[in-house]
């Protein structure tokens, strides 16, 4: 990182670590209160060997990982640019790419520690006997907070008011989250939507994470961990359009 | 090598009817180093957008940009980081304190880390806000809002330091304050542009001025030799007598008479000699920045 990306970055991080309420708490309750009520609806139930409670627990965590991820530059971003501050990044003599590489680089962190919290608190009830594949695991983690980091400061760089990030979250990331795989293998999903789900980018998210951890894949992890790189350099290229385009008045 | 050096630069938008407005209608300007020049001109003239052209926060249509050699399209980060910008807006952040908003904001222009804490203290000292740099930027006063904006834009020491309009709505004391700095930071070899309404303000600070008018230059150069152009149109006199005054045809002006000027020296000599001991005040008023302002935009 060059100086100017590596303060923008501090930066970031020292913005949501004053929301620690938010970074701390909200992935602690998201996931307990989610655990409580599947955990007692799924008791006793496994898919393909794995218990239901460690299943959506996976699951549970890459939602909070995706939520972390886009939600913390798109705020960000949408919060300076109505308070006037983003003419901040307009001035700084950081080209547009690096100040969307920082951005998202605040987000993975976000989303890192999000995980961590939830992690820390809500292991003790699950029951996991290990991590299938650690490395892999890692890969999967900064694969998908990156991929998401990167498409919150292209939607926070894009959108004009808070109205468009609710249409976001509203109606494209949660009926995405919703068709990924989270709560059930998609195997289980009715005509069109198993197949629609392959090409949700959140299911090859929430497989690789949930292989590397449990080693249950709904479809080979290797390919949706090839469709997830693929799908991050194309969110790159169009993330450096968006912030260059809007950094650079036309 | 000029610190800006502007060539036929041109900007245009659409405007919702799909006719082309000129914003910056193919401006030359070429600043020396070293000076405090004033950007004037009426409310939309284009002085605000050809601040955000020479900041690279907005592209040409047409035309170059370079700052110390440096064009701005072509090299934005090298451009940008000899150059400190106070926006119009006072815009601050909400969730940091002072210290905050300095630290990350200078670390943003590649100041050193071990550097960072040193060069705060001192330009808070510098413009009073040192009992406030560990209060929220958002709970500063206006006044102070608006120092915390200068103090983000000299924290990198840049060589060429654009001001828009850092006296609008300020009180006295602390425009006085402002004028301090600024001429101090010319004395240090900052190259300054400076924008206000503020027509006494140029005339105290800047040494040139650029005048802008529907988005072209109209007028530019020395403020002295302007004022001079625009002064050496008449010579005012007053005369113990004012009977004798038909002698030359010359116009009364209320208790004076205007004569039209050719060459100073030989005018003065000549109406002396003409009216012998009869002339009680003779003077060239320098034409006033407002006078010439309303002339040439009117």
């Amino acid at each position: 990182m060059s100086n100017g990306m590596w303060a923008l970055y501090a930066r970031e991080v020292k913005r949501f670590q004053k929301l620690w309420m938010d970074t701390i708490l909200s992935p602690i309750v998201s996931v307990g209160l989610f655990l409580a009520v599947f955990g007692v609806v799924g008791s006793g139930r496994d898919v393909d060997g794995v218990p239901y409670l460690a299943f959506i627990y996976v699951g549970l965590l890459s939602m909070n990982l995706i939520n972390a991820s886009i939600s913390n530059p798109a705020f960000a971003l949408i919060i300076s640019k109505n308070l006037g501050t983003i003419i901040d990044l307009q001035l700084a003599p950081i080209s547009p790419w690096r100040v969307g590489f920082a951005y998202a680089m605040a987000a993975v962190t976000r989303g890192i520690i999000t995980l961590a919290v939830g992690v820390l608190c809500t292991m003790w009830f699950i029951p996991l006997s290990g991590i299938s594949h650690p490395f892999l695991l890692l890969v999967a983690i900064l694969v998908t907070g990156i991929e998401f980091g990167i498409l919150g400061v292209a939607f926070g760089m894009w959108a004009k008011n808070f109205e468009a990030l609710t249409f976001l979250t509203t109606f494209i990331l949660q009926p995405m989250i919703f068709l990924a795989g989270v709560f059930y293998p998609i195997d289980s999903l009715p005509a069109p939507w198993n197949t629609i789900s392959q090409f949700n980018p959140l299911h090859h998210n929430v497989n690789l994470l949930r292989f590397s951890v449990t080693g249950y894949a709904d479809g080979n992890p290797w390919i949706s961990l090839g469709i997830l790189i693929v799908f991050l350099v194309v969110a790159a290229i169009g993330m450096h359009y968006i912030v260059k385009k809007k950094l650079i008045a036309e | 090598m000029n610190p800006l050096q502007i060539t036929n630069l041109t900007k245009t938008f659409k405007t919702p009817k799909g006719e082309l407005l000129f914003a910056v209608n193919d401006v030359n300007l070429s600043i020396t180093p070293g000076s405090i020049h004033g950007l004037l001109g009426p409310n939309g003239a284009g002085k605000s957008t050809l601040i955000s052209l020479i900041s690279g926060i907005t592209a040409p249509t047409t035309g170059s940009i370079t700052l110390f050699g440096i064009d701005i399209a072509k090299n934005p980060n090298a451009a940008k980081a000899l150059l400190g910008v106070v926006p119009q807006e006072v815009v601050v952040e909400m969730a940091f304190t002072v210290e905050e908003v300095l630290y990350y904001f200078s670390g943003m222009y590649g100041v050193p880390t071990n550097e960072r804490m040193d060069r705060i203290t001192n330009v808070l000292n510098d413009l009073d806000l040192s009992d406030k740099r560990h209060a929220k930027a958002k709970s500063l006063s206006g006044g102070m809002k608006r120092r915390l904006m200068i103090a983000k834009a000299i924290l990198h020491k840049p060589k060429f330091l654009i001001l828009d309009e850092p006296t609008a709505g300020v009180d006295v004391a602390l425009r006085q304050k402002i004028w301090d700095l600024v001429r101090r930071l010319n004395n240090e070899g900052t190259t300054i542009l400076f924008t206000t309404h503020y027509l006494e303000e140029a005339e105290q600070l800047c040494e040139s001025i650029t005048l802008m008018n529907h988005g072209a230059v109209i007028k530019e150069g020395k403020l002295k030799d302007i004022q001079q152009e625009f002064s050496k149109n008449s010579i005012h006199f007053e005369l113990y007598d004012r009977d004798v005054s038909h002698a030359l045809g010359v116009l009364s002006t209320g208790s004076e008479f205007e004569f039209p000027m050719t060459n100073l020296a030989e005018d003065i000599a000549m109406l002396t000699k003409h009216y012998h001991g009869n002339i009680k005040t003779i003077r060239s008023e320098a034409a006033s920045l407002e006078q010439i302002f309303l002339t040439l935009t009117a």
